[in-house]
């Protein structure tokens, strides 16, 4: 037997304060792994909420969304600064245009249905006149002939479609894409457009009276998107004789952390001119819960060790003082403080053994039902108002928040274990100083 | 030999200083059997905690074979303590929730003797001072009285010191047992050659050892 067996031992001299100790230690570091779980669960939650966001700050003329509303169109003097501002890495240009059957040869992809119909109607009649074959502008009257028409998209960035109205994510499937300062009459279109044209790579339409090679086809995994086509942004400018206008531009920022510092200076230099808008402002809303529920949880976790270390503190003083008389004949026979120290830190640290592996049984059943409870109470307090593209977009972003799945890794238990070490050690440093404080002597005077 | 030369021993309380040892000087020769009696509050315990090095002495010397233990250090003091000091108590002070055999091993331990060492020691031990074999794996309070305070001087033999210090230790007995463990200490002072002062206020006991020593208001008023 030696100082750790009996620090053991020592540790079920009184079975009913084992009984105590451990089960409320057990609930404490139960706790703790709960709050453990909540914060990673919650931390892992806002991580892929702010990279599904992105670092990017829309531009688009005032009044104006996609084919919506009214208003002027931005022009590349006006967006030029914006390159210069502090921490924008690159800004992304493009202009929209609709092809109507008066423009191109091509066929739109997407059939009218009663939707289409019934947008075109509330147009006033302008796509139906554009497009041919449809008479009259109200819903009620439309006829099957509507055909909607092509969108296409100029644009330095060919690749990126997050910033048009269909979205997803581009996937060239055949082909190449168009550097961004290309001038050529070429496009990347979409597969359904392709597939309704009968177009291949290097097959060409007209748009505009001019002959437009297919440069590449490309899949963005939404039918609105695949009915698209991408053309390079002085060319369609060129073309559609909007020389040097813009309808949306996407500003790329160095970190989001500086995306609404970005944002301000962009709204400054284009003043009414421009709607600025950002998903990182309505993103920080929206995870602002989650954010609560991490500092909620530190906070728990740490009060929990402190409560821990307290318990332990206050069960060796009470066992130092017991064993008084003990603690003194053992120094009597040849024992150092350093010998009896430990063998008091192993009690202690059985003691809190035996607690943390309750704890981490509580921890594991607890865990993911306390962080579904705080998240859902959160989320439901502060959910966003607003609506629009990223109002849309955050509808989604709210819901799934609320989906987060707290689990009890091996990280969790190893942190258990290192906690209850740190409560243990932290619980026994006055012992310890007790320990040393007692004489020999006083075994005598005890007598 | 032990030697103790002009050793006082000052408590300061909050009144005034209480003089526990006043001024003693004597001396022990290797082997002997010494008691000291006194009634209580004479300064027999006091005396005994500043020979066993349990306490410091306010001035004066103890001198222990070669070495003056007043001017050790802290931790040459802990190794006097173990492997020269043995210590008997009145109401024998054993861990209660180790064994007989355990209780005897545990100096043993502490002065890093090998295991095997102290389970053959220590059985030889409680051997000597009439435990019987099964009696060797109870606890203290398994025992009776007179069978602890055996654990006792065998845990106090347990490194082979030079000088055993007792304090009371037929004290908690009943005399028959009183009697036996005195004989037995008795008996080890000539079979191992151990110098042994006991503290008692038991005449009977004190008139049969090798040399009393009385004490009275911390004074040593007779030899």
């Amino acid at each position: 037997m030696n100082v750790f067996s009996r620090g053991i031992r020592n540790a079920f001299r009184n079975s009913i304060r084992t009984f105590s100790i451990v089960l409320i230690l057990g609930l404490i570091i139960g706790l703790s792994l709960a709050m453990l779980v909540a914060r990673q669960a919650v931390s892992q939650k806002i991580s892929s909420v702010e990279s599904s966001v992105g670092n990017t700050v829309s531009i688009s003329p005032a009044g104006v969304r996609g084919f919506s509303g009214g208003g002027n169109p931005l022009t590349a003097t006006q967006i030029a600064p914006i390159q210069k501002l502090s921490h924008v890495t690159s800004v992304d240009e493009s202009l929209s245009d609709r092809l109507t059957s008066s423009t191109t040869n091509l066929q739109s992809s997407i059939d009218a249905g009663s939707l289409g119909r019934r947008f075109a109607g509330n147009d006033g009649g302008q796509n139906i006149a554009q497009s041919g074959g449809f008479s009259g502008g109200n819903e009620g009257s439309a006829t099957a002939t509507f055909s909607p028409p092509v969108i296409v998209l100029g644009t330095t960035n060919p690749s990126d479609l997050s910033n048009t109205e269909g979205g997803g994510t581009f996937k060239l499937t055949s082909g190449k894409v168009f550097a961004s300062t290309s001038t050529d009459n070429v496009a990347v279109i979409g597969s359904s457009l392709a597939t309704k044209n009968n177009l291949q790579v290097g097959s060409t339409f007209t748009a505009y009276s001019t002959t437009i090679t297919v440069l590449g086809i490309f899949d963005a995994g939404n039918t609105f998107s695949n009915s698209q086509l991408i053309m390079p942004l002085v060319t369609l400018q060129t073309l559609s004789g909007q020389a040097g206008d813009i309808t949306s531009a996407v500003a790329t920022v160095d970190s989001i952390t500086n995306v609404d510092s970005v944002t301000t200076a962009i709204k400054n230099q284009l003043g009414s001119a421009a709607d600025v808008t950002n998903a990182a402002t309505q993103a920080q809303n929206t995870i602002a819960p989650l954010k609560n529920i991490q500092t909620i949880s530190l906070y728990s976790l740490i009060g929990a060790v402190i409560a821990g270390a307290v318990i332990i503190l206050l069960t060796m003083i009470m066992i130092v003082r017991e064993r008084r008389r003990e603690i003194g004949v053992i120094k009597a026979i040849g024992a150092s403080n350093i010998n009896i120290m430990v063998q008091f830190m192993t009690e202690a640290i059985t003691l809190t053994f035996l607690g943390s592996i309750i704890g981490i049984g509580l921890g594991v059943v607890a865990g993911n039902p306390i962080t579904k409870l705080l998240v859902t109470n959160s989320a439901n307090s502060s959910a966003p108002t607003g609506a629009g593209r990223f109002g849309r977009a955050f509808g989604g972003i709210t819901n799934s928040i609320t989906s987060v799945h707290g689990t009890v890794g091996w990280s969790i238990i190893l942190y258990g274990l290192g906690g209850a070490l740190v409560i243990a050690i932290l619980g026994s440093a006055l012992a310890s100083y007790f320990i040393a404080k007692v004489r020999p002597a006083e075994v005598m005077r005890a007598e | 030999m032990l030697q103790i030369t002009n050793l006082k021993k000052v408590f300061k309380t909050a009144g005034d200083d209480v003089v526990a040892v006043n001024d003693v000087s004597l001396s022990v020769a290797d082997g002997q059997f010494a008691s000291i009696i006194g009634k209580s509050g004479s300064g027999k315990s006091t005396l005994l905690s500043l020979l066993g090095a349990l306490d410091k002495p306010t001035s004066g010397h103890i001198i222990v074979g070669d070495k003056d233990i007043t001017k050790m250090h802290d931790r040459a003091l802990i190794q006097y303590r173990g492997r020269k000091i043995g210590f008997v108590f009145q109401s024998y002070n054993l861990v209660p929730n180790l064994t007989a055999l355990e209780n005897v091993m545990l100096p043993m331990e502490y002065a890093k003797l090998a295991k095997s060492e102290r389970i053959k020691r220590a059985t030889h031990l409680l051997d000597q001072v009439g435990l019987s074999a099964d009696q060797h794996s109870r606890k203290p309070g398994k025992l009776s009285g007179g069978q602890q305070q055996r654990v006792a001087i065998a845990r106090a033999l347990a490194n082979k010191p030079s000088l055993i210090l007792a304090d009371e230790p037929t004290g908690n007995l009943d005399s028959q047992t009183g009697t036996m463990i005195f004989k037995l200490l008795h008996e080890l002072s000539r079979t191992e050659n151990t110098t042994i002062v006991v503290v008692t206020h038991d005449l009977s006991i004190s008139g049969k050892t090798d040399v009393t020593f009385t004490l009275r208001d911390g004074k040593l008023v007779k030899k």
